[in-house]
């Protein structure tokens, strides 16, 4: 009975162990498929979207009419038109050299960092040159990848002028903080969904909005004629709101704002699910980019592309050889020191490494360099503990309780780590907590039982 | 008051050693930045077709010689090669282009390959994202010792806590440093294994000073 016990444990460790390192292959069309789900790796070991920003060089070119204003839609007028008409043409660098330094350089760089930070990304390298203003960024490569780019590559500049005059009223330094919203529609009949893009801003902001918004509306004149019937004349002075030169929206204002906040509907759906997801992605880019400032450098795009991680197939190999190594030399020890009793240990420990390895694939968790590092030590306190039950068979419940309080800050730290956003210490806490939950469920159950089985305490 | 032992005090005239040369190294010649954090000079070639990167390398290493080389898969296809070295002159890149032309039996030109220039990585811009995860945990296991070991006296017992944690990060950034270690990938996780260990190695402490201190209750 008790080999039959021992056995079918040490044949479930087998399949674990199986399934773990080779799969469960099934036939899909005409090809096999391993139903084991892959390890989701980071940025250091999968590879990374590689982007470099350069410094534009290119110039604007302006019409000036004889009285130096703007001439407007001037596009199409030809150099024989500019000069019968007196007008001077004018060619105005994006970036001029006096912006083109070191401290503009770096403020361009905190910016496109802060941009990263509140799209919520988990790993990124930044760095800038600070003598040709290049910034290079790797970013982890996702479906999210092409919007954060188009994010960071967004100068930010935000202005809202008189439409008529195009007197710049407000801009970037009038805001305090940009933020979504959802709400019911409360503007139709049906319960839809609709995205508002919140902008809100500082005291002086908040001033200067509140004497647009009594200045810019619709004003209805009454006239009498002599027929005695009333004629009605709108006036409307409406502002225009840009971002990075481009039109957001043209409007004049029913009433005064007084809240210092100003709510932009992005878009409102129903049923549709992509739709809305679309409009909170679409207003989310433009809160980060006014949350986050104007960077001060005109940037292009000037690379592109996704890099493999340096960290070859090769190197993994020689890792996981290494790994092994240990882990066998470490199984011998135990095995010579604790004879029959150490060989159960050894299959137990080898049940807990597979075991880990197909939690870690089924948690979420991204492994990082140092996840997979987190894994290592996860291993060595789990062979401590293993070691520790079986040099205590007289009281190896007082061995286990011993074992864990001493972890208690070790898991105080995986815990902490795993609220942290930053991939690579996320990565490490998150394999640390499971390793430890592992360890606390399967040593219970299967190691002390099959402990317990070989010593005939079984019930 | 407790008698140090001679043992106890050799280990730390050792170590306090190694921290005094670590930061004199440090402030001095300075760590010793991996290729990925160093600036260094990269360009790229569109191969058209599969490669192993150990054949690159012994390119690269014929090319080279005695540099520090990436070469890293580019794309999807993985039919582009990046390569990453300190400095990669304008010779050195027609006699990389030209053996991998005659390798690969393609036609690249050196004239269309450009050599881009990657800046370094700011060490504080490394260690930035790690600093505050560090800080709040590192303050939620003071408050778990003190409570845990008041017994032992509360201040004490973080002080004693805190010095050790800080005593085992500053001698493996020395050792580090001595040694020239090269400041890359495996730096920050090495970091996490040493906080790990020293933890362990603290906890042990203090339960063996608790225990003793039972006994000597009963």
């Amino acid at each position: 009975m008790k080999k039959i016990k021992i056995g079918t444990i040490t044949l479930a460790i087998i399949a674990i162990t199986m399934i773990a390192f080779f799969g469960v292959y099934t036939q899909v069309q005409n090809r096999m498929e391993n139903q084991v789900k892959d390890y989701d790796y980071a940025m250091d070991l999968k590879g990374s979207r590689n982007v470099r920003l350069t410094v534009n060089t290119e110039s604007k070119t302006t019409i000036k009419d004889a009285d130096g204003n703007i001439v407007e839609d001037s596009d199409d007028l030809t150099d024989e038109q500019i000069a019968e008409n007196g007008y001077t043409k004018e060619e105005t660098p994006n970036n001029s050299e006096e912006i083109k330094n070191a401290e503009n350089y770096r403020a361009s760089q905190k910016i496109i960092e802060k941009r990263l930070q509140k799209l919520g990304l988990e790993d990124y390298i930044i760095k800038v040159d600070e003598e040709t203003g290049d910034i290079l960024i790797e970013l982890p490569e996702n479906d999210k990848t092409d919007s954060v780019i188009s994010n960071i590559t967004t100068t930010g500049k935000f202005e809202i002028i008189d439409t008529q005059t195009g007197e710049v009223l407000m801009d970037n330094s009038d805001i305090k903080l940009a933020k979504v919203l959802y709400g019911s529609d409360s503007s139709t009949t049906s319960s839809g969904t609709s995205v508002y893009l919140d902008i809100e801003f500082n005291k002086e902001g908040k001033k200067k909005l509140e004497e647009i918004s009594n200045q810019y509306v619709k004003i209805e004149e009454t006239t009498e004629d002599t027929s005695t019937e009333e004629d009605t004349t709108t006036t409307e002075k409406t502002i225009t709101m840009k971002i990075d030169n481009e039109e957001i929206m043209s409007t004049s204002f029913d009433e005064p704002i007084k809240t210092g906040k100003l709510q932009l509907s992005i878009g409102s759906s129903t049923t549709d699910n992509d739709t809305l997801q679309g409009y909170i992605e679409q207003a989310s880019s433009m809160a980060t980019v006014l949350d986050t400032g104007n960077i001060p450098i005109t940037y292009d795009l000037n690379e592109n592309q996704y890099i493999l991680s340096e960290v070859t197939e090769n190197q993994v190999e020689i890792a996981i050889y290494v790994v092994l190594g240990m882990v066998v030399v470490a199984l011998i020890v135990l095995i010579i020191r604790y004879k029959s009793l150490g060989t159960l240990g050894a299959i137990a420990y080898i049940g807990f490494i597979s075991l880990l390895t197909i939690v870690i694939r089924y948690t979420n968790v991204v492994l990082s360099i140092e996840g997979l590092l987190g894994m290592v030590v996860t291993f060595s306190l789990n062979y401590i503990l293993i070691n520790k039950l079986l040099a205590r068979n007289d009281n190896r419940l007082e061995a286990y309780k011993e074992c864990f309080v001493k972890i208690i800050p070790v898991i105080i730290l995986a815990i902490t780590f795993c609220f942290t956003s930053w991939r690579p210490i996320n990565s490490f806490g998150m394999v640390m907590f499971w390793g430890i939950v592992l360890m606390v469920a399967y040593n219970g159950l299967v190691t002390n039982s099959l402990l317990k089985i070989k010593e005939g305490k079984e019930k | 008051m407790k008698k140090i032992s001679k043992k106890v005090k050799i280990i730390a005239l050792l170590l306090a050693i190694i921290i005094i040369v670590g930061a004199i190294v440090t402030l001095t010649i300075g760590l010793n930045f991996n290729l990925r954090y160093q600036e260094t000079k990269k360009i790229q070639l569109y191969l058209e077709k599969d490669f192993e990167i150990s054949d690159i390398k012994k390119i690269t290493d014929e090319v080279l010689p005695n540099q520090d080389v990436i070469i890293q898969k580019v794309e999807v296809y993985e039919d582009s090669v990046s390569i990453i070295s300190t400095d990669i002159t304008e010779e050195q890149k027609i006699n990389l282009i030209d053996k991998i032309n005659e390798k690969y039996e393609i036609e690249l030109s050196a004239d269309n390959t450009e050599i881009t220039t990657i800046p370094h990585t700011r060490g504080r811009d490394i260690i930035r994202p790690y600093v505050v995860p560090f800080i709040i945990a590192t303050v939620i296991i003071l408050v778990y010792m003190a409570i845990r070991y008041r017994k032992l006296g509360m201040i004490k017992t973080i002080v004693k806590t805190a010095f050790l944690l800080v005593i085992a990060q500053a001698v493996l950034l020395s050792v580090i440093a001595i040694i020239r270690i090269p400041i890359g990938r495996v730096t920050i996780p090495l970091v996490l294994v040493v906080y790990v260990l020293s933890l362990l190695g603290v906890t042990n402490y203090f339960e063996k000073g608790l225990k003793e201190k039972k006994k000597e209750e009963e």
